[in-house]
């Protein structure tokens, strides 16, 4: 048997508009190439955008189109387990959903992951990154936007001099503008109002986390606007077009009268496209029109190729690490927007880091576990915002309904109870949130709550005093040193109070020394 | 003919005129006899399908007022200008068939013995034969003048009978039984033949018992076969297409042809059949021509056939391993019918062994069910790979035979595409898929022709074997579409009619217009079997307006005006005609330095453009390019097999200039081929392959 290092992987994406197929080869240099395309049209967005469900019809639709690509990926000899399925806002909205994949999984033994809207962003972050490669050196200098209008949600990421400050899953998308417009004014020519004033609204709230004005790169993903850099763009490398602001917005311009008829004719594309383009065009040109850029950068990726990217280099540290610090920046952004205690919330992160890093064989926890720690620190202390008293559980509140770029929903419940845990009583029957986490998580925030609380009574006084901490463990206890000499009582009293839980959890004392 | 000025000549009347340069052919007295017949027999079939599909079609527009063609004839007008044409080309094939080609083959031993010179142990001999094996089977009918009339099958030959009493019987000449009986031989004949219908006639009366038969006739009736299966038959459109083909038999007819000797009985038979004057078709000698081609490739007698060019193995490719390695270091292409069909049977049939290959998936037009093709793909299924296959059910005269053997793939486990519905998938492709030690490998054959190893071996086409990976991406997504996996996606470097193809077409010959300059002139050639659709035909002439220089080698129907002032003075159209039917579609585009050439299974008529799945490649592997463009232009050369299409529409042929060398295209290839073939073979071998693996698992 030849030595075959490259293995077949396939992605589908169940979407708004419709279903997708990509087949790629993957190498070991974490190299990939896509060998096979499929796609087409299911209106699961019009169904769940209006009624809530998706149809009988269109559940056929789905599952003729999956029993179709489960042929045609016989052909290519995949077996399950590197075939991923994925479903985006479409099915994520609908009510019948699980009775959706059951279906599915039963007629075509696909298995249906739901991706959330964040995730979705981090993916399309991870394929956006891929496509520009290093031929927008201004990349990591200016700030950005990466947009993307889906049929039922928009993805819209904020970068400042390259770093995330905000990852958003917005409720505009074109199918979702299309039916509103119809059910609140009832022709097209109010479309532009309508969206003018969404994207008005939406620009107000984004403007307070990064102004909009100063943003020079403007990257959009999507088909639509696919379709017209692929007629007036410049190609930048072989994934990437450019597009000049000005060609863009009379391009928007010329079509915005159109019918969905007339675009199927003269832009000569198929009715499925042609149903959103006019929307998210229209979308694209007014947020562009928003931002200082003067052109748009339009990669030719989608949550498709940032799947591939995930399976091709999920074992790369380096694009790994650079990922995590992005999760981060976009969580000290949430921070900032609580006008959180920057320096007391930075140092406790580093000496619960510190502690996490020095019991690592004690706790056996794995590298996530260690970046929602890492969030958790930074946003332990937000619901302060809200009143002082009580402030652990708003900050509960407060992670458990923000987005944080990179983060899905199940982190988001375990770092929202981390941080509820952070002070005062520990978890109990009558707290829901925490009993309805999965046993699994419910274990992962004792320990990480439990080296929380450790950290955070080390900075009891909010001054920053302990700088430097070396840990020992014994028999019995966990020894802290503090380097350089101190007055430790008020941390001594913090401990007291609060290194309860880890001696519950590891079965430890923790002696200052 | 036509009035003066037109921009575009009636498709049908040039279609009448191919058939009248194919009868050419047939008139050549250089030709050896055997030759001279087979053009006669191709003749008689070509007009049987023209009658069956045009004139059904334009009786049918006559019926419907549809009005004026481009050419500016309405449909009456047309069916007379054809059945004045069709009438002379017929006059004329008997006058060969009589006067030259029947002497010529009684002189070659072939004789045909009609009844009056039957010896008597001839006579005896098919007066035994009538009886024993004849008689049983033949069913005479009356004709009533009221009634329906019986079923006259189309294009079967029957005997009409006037009886003593008035009436009219007719009767079939079966079909089961050869129509070519081989006689005993006289000591002074070779091998001396005879025709069933004659048989039949003079023992006629043996059915008639009592009666008297006053006047006989032999006549054979064409039927309207231009008309397809309903299309919203979605589910059980196998079914829908065995209809079709029934109903096919009993159409309504639009061509009686027969023997001129019964004025009576061809009276009493047109009525019947509602014929008029013009649809009467009288054929002095034996009707129905089409049935001797079974003479015509008679074995011995290869001295009355001009020498044969035995398919040669192309010099590229291992004659004894499989092509996969060979192919990584080139594209290939294969000449057919100068090479052999074989290297894509083999292609198939290693595919269905080879245990890398993962999967195969191939259009089928015109093909049989005994098709090498089919029996390797049938057993590549039986082999556990995923063979998908495209099966053309609506070709034309076909459709039967793809029914029964697409059955057969199904239930060996082939995934039957029964084709697209309104669309005719006319592209020839394959694709195998393998997986190779370095990531997968897609091997992609691509074709002017069908896969067909018969027509093989007598239609010129071109075909590609690459593994390209933008073509190989390109025919993945394309299999994706014609087998419903998706919707139309964009395609890197193969063009698709009815998507983008003429479109792009156009935009080609635009380009070229748009680039060609006092001191550049842009440059077309083009080889293609019709050309007749009227915005490429006026894409051309604003080529030709802008000072493009345009050489069109149409073998068929060309609508297009050459050599007007003003309008297609740079425009030259020849067709060849010769031992094998020119087929392969090849353009080529000057591109103001930068050449462009692409082979396609399309021609340039509306019906491929728009109601047919055809695909365009370009060539870009550059020594394959270059071989395919030395090809197109010695078409160009040929004076002994071209004919020059002049602006009145008359196609004449082209001599040797008188300091020329006579140039014979077909011949000029194979002999090139031959050549390369002999050098390869006598050339005293550099290394010797040695093997450091094993042979593929």
């Amino acid at each position: 048997m030849a030595n075959r290092d490259y293995r077949l992987v396939a992605v589908i994406e169940i979407g708004s508009t419709g279903i997708r197929l990509v087949v790629a080869e993957l190498n070991p240099s974490s190299d990939w190439h896509v060998v096979d395309r499929s796609g087409k049209p299911v209106a699961l967005g019009r169904d769940v955008f209006t009624r809530g469900i998706i149809s009988r019809e269109s559940m056929l639709a789905s599952i003729a189109v999956l029993r179709n690509y489960r042929e045609l990926l016989n052909g290519w000899g995949i077996d399950d387990p590197d075939i991923h399925v994925i479903a985006t806002s479409a099915l994520r909205e609908a009510r019948n959903r699980d009775m959706f994949i059951d279906r599915v999984f039963l007629q075509t033994g696909f298995k249906i992951v739901v991706v959330e809207g964040i995730e979705e962003n981090r993916l399309m972050y991870l394929a956006v990154r891929f496509a520009l490669q290093d031929d927008r050196p201004q990349f990591s200098r200016s700030n950005s936007v990466i947009i993307e209008v889906g049929g039922g949600s928009t993805e819209l990421m904020l970068l400042r001099r390259g770093k995330m400050v905000a990852a958003h899953s917005l409720r505009l998308g074109t199918i979702l503008v299309d039916q509103q417009v119809r059910q609140t004014m009832g022709a097209n020519i109010y479309l532009q109002r309508f969206l003018t004033e969404s994207v008005n609204n939406t620009c107000e709230s984004l403007n307070v986390e990064l102004d909009l004005s100063h943003i020079k790169i403007f990257i959009v993903a999507g088909s639509d606007a696919r379709l017209v850099a692929s007629r007036f763009g410049v190609e930048l490398n072989k994934n990437c077009w450019v597009v000049d602001r000005r060609v863009f917005i009379e391009f928007v311009d010329r079509i915005k009268g159109y019918s969905i008829e007339e675009c199927v004719q003269k832009l000569r594309i198929p009715f499925a496209e042609a149903e959103g383009i006019i929307p998210g065009l229209l979308t694209y040109k007014l947020f562009l029109e928003k931002t200082a850029a003067t052109e748009l950068i339009v990669p030719n990726a989608s949550i498709r190729e940032g799947m591939l990217i995930n399976l091709s280099q999920g074992v790369d540290p380096n694009l790994q690490e650079e990922f995590y610090s992005q999760v981060i920046a976009s969580a000290i952004n949430l921070g900032k927007k609580y006008r959180f205690d920057e320096n007391h919330s930075r140092h406790v992160t580093a000496l619960a880091l510190n502690l996490f890093d020095a019991l690592l064989t004690m706790h056996g926890m794995d590298r996530r576990a260690r970046l929602l720690l890492e969030v958790a620190g930074l946003l332990h202390d937000v619901g302060m915002f809200i009143r002082s008293s009580g402030h652990h559980k708003h900050s509960q509140y407060i992670v458990a309904n923000s987005e944080i770029f990179g983060l899905h929903q199940e982190d988001l419940d375990v770092i929202s109870n981390v941080v509820r845990y952070h002070r005062k009583a520990p978890p109990n029957a009558t707290h829901i949130a925490f009993i309805a986490l999965q046993r699994e998580d419910r274990v992962l925030v004792l320990k990480l709550a439990a080296i929380l609380r450790v950290a955070d009574a080390l900075d009891r006084g909010h001054a920053q005093r302990i700088k430097d901490i070396k840990v020992e463990q014994r028999e019995d206890a966990i020894l802290i040193t503090v380097m350089g000499s101190h007055d430790l009582t008020l941390e001594r009293l913090g401990l007291e109070e609060k290194s309860d839980m880890f001696q519950d959890v590891f079965g430890y004392k923790v002696i200052l020394l | 003919m036509q009035t003066v000025p037109f921009r575009y000549f009636n498709r049908d009347l040039s279609w009448v005129d191919f058939n009248a340069r194919v009868l050419g052919e047939a008139l050549r007295r250089d030709l050896p006899v055997l030759d001279r017949l087979k053009f006669l027999t191709i003749v008689a079939s070509n007009f049987d399908e023209f009658f069956m599909v045009r004139v059904a079609a334009i009786k049918r527009a006559q019926r419907m007022n549809l009005g004026r063609d481009p050419a500016g004839l309405l449909p009456e007008e047309q069916l007379r200008y054809i059945a004045e044409k069709v009438k002379h080309i017929t006059n004329e094939t008997y006058r060969c068939l009589n006067e030259e080609v029947l002497p010529e083959l009684a002189k070659a031993g072939l004789e045909l013995i009609r009844p009056a010179a039957y010896s008597q142990a001839q006579f005896e001999y098919l007066e035994n034969l009538f009886l024993k094996e004849v008689f049983p089977i033949l069913t005479p009918l009356r004709l009533e003048d009221d009634a329906e009339p019986p079923s006259m099958g189309n294009l079967k030959l029957h005997g009409a009978f006037l009886l003593d009493n008035g009436k009219v019987a007719i009767v079939q000449i079966p079909t089961a039984l050869d129509r070519i009986i081989w006689l005993p031989p006289e000591p002074d004949q070779v091998k001396p033949w005879a025709l069933l219908d004659d048989v039949v006639m003079l023992w006629a009366s043996r059915l008639f018992n009592g009666y008297t038969i006053k006047e006989g006739m032999l006549f054979k009736v064409t039927r309207d076969a231009d008309f397809s299966v309903d299309e919203e038959r979605d589910e059980d459109f196998v079914e829908a297409m065995a209809e079709v083909l029934q109903n096919r038999e009993h159409s309504w007819p639009v061509r009686l042809s027969c023997t001129g000797n019964s004025p009576v009985l061809k009276e009493r038979i047109a009525q019947l059949l509602k014929l008029d004057e013009l649809d009467i078709y009288e054929m002095p000698g034996p009707i129905d021509l089409r049935s001797l081609s079974e003479l015509a490739f008679i074995k011995g007698f290869d001295q009355f056939r001009e020498p044969p060019w035995p398919p040669l193995w192309p010099v590229e490719l291992p004659e004894d391993e499989p092509l996969w390695e060979t192919l990584h270091e080139r594209d290939v292409l294969l000449q057919l019918p100068y090479h052999t069909f074989d290297p894509v049977v083999r292609f198939i049939q290693d595919a269905s062994v080879d245990p890398r290959v993962l999967s195969i998936k191939i259009t089928l037009y015109r093909t049989s069910g005994e098709s090498p093709i089919v029996k390797a793909l049938e057993q590549a299924a039986r082999n556990g790979k995923q063979v998908t296959v495209l099966v053309e059910l609506k070709a034309r005269f076909d459709e039967e035979r793809n029914i029964t053997w697409a059955s057969r793939l199904e239930r060996a486990g082939v995934i039957v595409v029964y084709g697209i519905a309104q669309l005719k998938v006319h592209a020839k492709i394959c694709l195998v898929v393998r997986r190779e030690d370095n990531g997968i490998c897609r091997y992609v054959h691509l074709s002017t022709g069908n896969y067909n190893d018969k027509t093989a071996r007598l239609y010129s086409d071109l075909s590609l074997f690459t593994i390209n990976q933008q073509i190989a991406q390109d025919a993945t997504l394309f299999f994706n579409m014609i087998t419903g996996y998706s919707v139309i996606q964009s395609m890197q470097q193969l063009v698709i009619a009815p998507v983008n193809l003429k479109r792009r077409l156009i935009e080609l010959i635009d380009r070229e217009a748009k680039r060609s300059s006092q001191e550049y002139p842009g440059k077309i050639v083009a080889k293609l079997n019709s050309l007749a659709d009227v915005e490429v035909i006026n894409a051309l002439y604003r080529a030709n307006q802008a000072g493009v220089s345009i050489q069109l080698n149409v073998r068929g129907i060309c609508m297009l005006v050459p050599g007007v002032p003003g309008l297609s003075e740079h425009i030259q159209v020849v067709s060849i005609i010769d031992r094998y039917l020119e087929h392969s579609r090849i353009l080529y585009f000057a591109n103001g330095g930068a050449e462009e050439i692409y082979i396609s299974s399309a021609d340039w008529m509306s019906r491929n453009l728009d109601r047919r799945i055809e695909l365009m490649v370009p060539l870009l592997d550059a020594s394959v390019a270059n071989t395919v463009k030395g090809i197109l232009f010695s078409f160009f050369k040929d004076n002994t097999h071209s004919h020059v299409l002049a602006p009145d529409g008359v196609w004449s042929r082209r001599p040797p200039e008188t300091d020329e060398e006579a140039f014979r295209v077909q011949e000029a290839l194979y002999t090139e081929l031959k050549l390369a073939s002999e050098l390869s073979r006598t050339a005293p071998r550099q290394e010797f392959i040695v093997r450091r693996r094993p042979p593929a698992e």
